[in-house]
């Protein structure tokens, strides 16, 4: 069960970074557009961020879709929505007029016509997911259990969720005893 | 040593082995999964960075088409006024102040879609244009600076009364936002392409002879009160394309210009 809420996690996260470096990535000249109308960047700054700002999530998105080294991967892409998250409270707080180009577009829009709280909530939305799997790395379908990363620790933690272990302790006993 | 400790012997090695053998396999598979991790990041980025780069300079080594929509009819003076290019028979009897940047797109579509008809009747002596060239989008292009060395370039076509003409050019292969715009030597090459011979016009393009004046003239547009726009949710100012009769912002929504040739334009 839990198992399978990591697979959702981390397959949602992953079709949210994939979806969202693609489609900057298809549009560079938007992309840039979008950085530097967060106004924080000095200007010779702004073209190598918006060229690094879709692949990165690009990256992230192909590692959480074939789940390698998980709970590493969760973690950056906790970090990457802090930053995100901060770019956007900074616009809000300063009182700028602009969309946040996560998923394409962004730029300057017209005043009435920001969505700063929306942006930061689904950003949000999105950290949950990178928490869970920060947490509990575990899922279905992964690199990490194929190669038995994080078997240890997952043997561990299913003994403490449902004592499961035990049996299978009982089992291994009575099969080494005859 | 006994039975018992010869077989318990047995299974330790046993055991050990097995474990070995999965050690050995999973050690495999762990270097294979981290080399196509990193051949596949790697090819991202590779690949990605390129894509960036070749689309961001797309207008790099192209030339830019001289085409024109209308070709000016006889009797039609470009004249420079300052900074500002008014295009028109000498006694037409309406005229309109046009503010546009060489990089809005915007502005493009309003060339597209009006400025033939506002070329028609430029050459039917019913209507004066005055073209005012601002770099609200300066930054907007990368390197930065493609609206200025625009306008100035558009600037310097006057004298040779190519301006219309190298405006609806600049229009029509307008580049993208964020990327790279044209740079100087593109600009006088498609000055060449027009018919411009006049040497001047490459110094002036390669000097930028206007570019402080056109900055100052923008910083008076923006801040002039009666071009303002309200773009709603109590966002007003200044916006590009903005037109003008009488020093006043006009709505370019629906028939504005047939409104203004009948004299009913407000």
């Amino acid at each position: 069960m839990l198992d399978t809420i990591g697979t959702l996690a981390r397959l949602g996260l992953a079709a949210v970074w994939l979806i969202s470096g693609a489609i900057k990535l298809a549009a560079p000249g938007q992309t840039f557009i979008a950085v530097q109308a967060y106004d924080v960047l000095p200007s010779a700054l702004v073209r190598p961020v918006a060229t690094a700002l879709p692949l990165v999530e690009l990256v992230l998105g192909l590692l959480l879709l074939f789940g390698l080294a998980t709970r590493w991967v969760a973690t950056a892409a906790l970090v990457m929505l802090a930053v995100l998250v901060a770019g956007i409270a900074q616009s809000w707080a300063r009182g700028l007029s602009i969309d946040c180009g996560c998923f394409g577009g962004g730029g300057h829009v017209a005043a009435g016509q920001t969505e700063y709280p929306q942006e930061i909530l689904r950003d949000t939305g999105f950290a949950v997911l990178a928490v869970w799997l920060m947490v509990r790395p575990r899922s279905l379908f992964s690199v990490d259990g194929w190669l038995g990363w994080g078997r240890r620790r997952a043997a561990v933690e299913d003994s403490a969720e449902t004592g499961s272990s035990a049996a299978l302790a009982n089992n291994a006993g009575i099969a080494e005893g005859k | 040593m006994g039975e018992a400790a010869r077989k318990r012997q047995r299974q330790a090695q046993a055991a050990k082995s097995v474990a070995q053998a999965r050690g050995a396999s999973s050690d495999r598979n762990k270097i294979i999964a981290v080399v196509v991790a990193v051949v596949v990041v790697a090819a991202v980025v590779i690949g990605g960075v390129l894509w960036i780069n070749s689309s961001k300079n797309s207008t790099e080594g192209t030339a830019i088409a001289p085409t024109t929509s209308t070709t000016l009819g006889p009797g039609v003076v470009e004249k420079l006024d300052g900074v500002v290019v008014s295009v028109g028979k000498p006694g037409a009897p309406k005229t309109i102040d046009l503010y546009a940047d060489f990089l809005c797109p915007y502005c493009k579509q309003l060339q597209d879609t009006y400025g033939p008809q506002m070329e028609q009747a430029i050459n039917s002596g019913q209507l004066t244009v005055r073209y005012h060239m601002v770099t609200l989008l300066n930054d907007r292009s990368d390197p930065p600076g493609y609206s200025l060395d625009s306008a100035n370039a558009a600037l310097a076509a006057v004298a040779s009364q190519k301006f219309t003409a190298f405006h609806d050019a600049l229009f029509k292969s307008q580049p993208e936002e964020g990327g790279r715009g044209y740079d100087k030597a593109q600009l006088i090459k498609l000055g060449h392409d027009l018919g411009i011979t006049d040497p001047k016009f490459d110094q002036t393009v390669n000097a930028g002879t206007y570019d402080q004046q056109i900055q100052t003239a923008f910083q008076q547009i923006e801040n002039d009160k009666n071009l303002a726009q309200d773009f709603g949710g109590g966002n007003v100012g200044f916006g590009t394309p903005t037109v003008a009769v009488n020093g006043k912002a006009i709505s370019t929504q629906g028939d504005w210009l047939t409104g203004v040739l009948n004299g009913t334009g407000s």
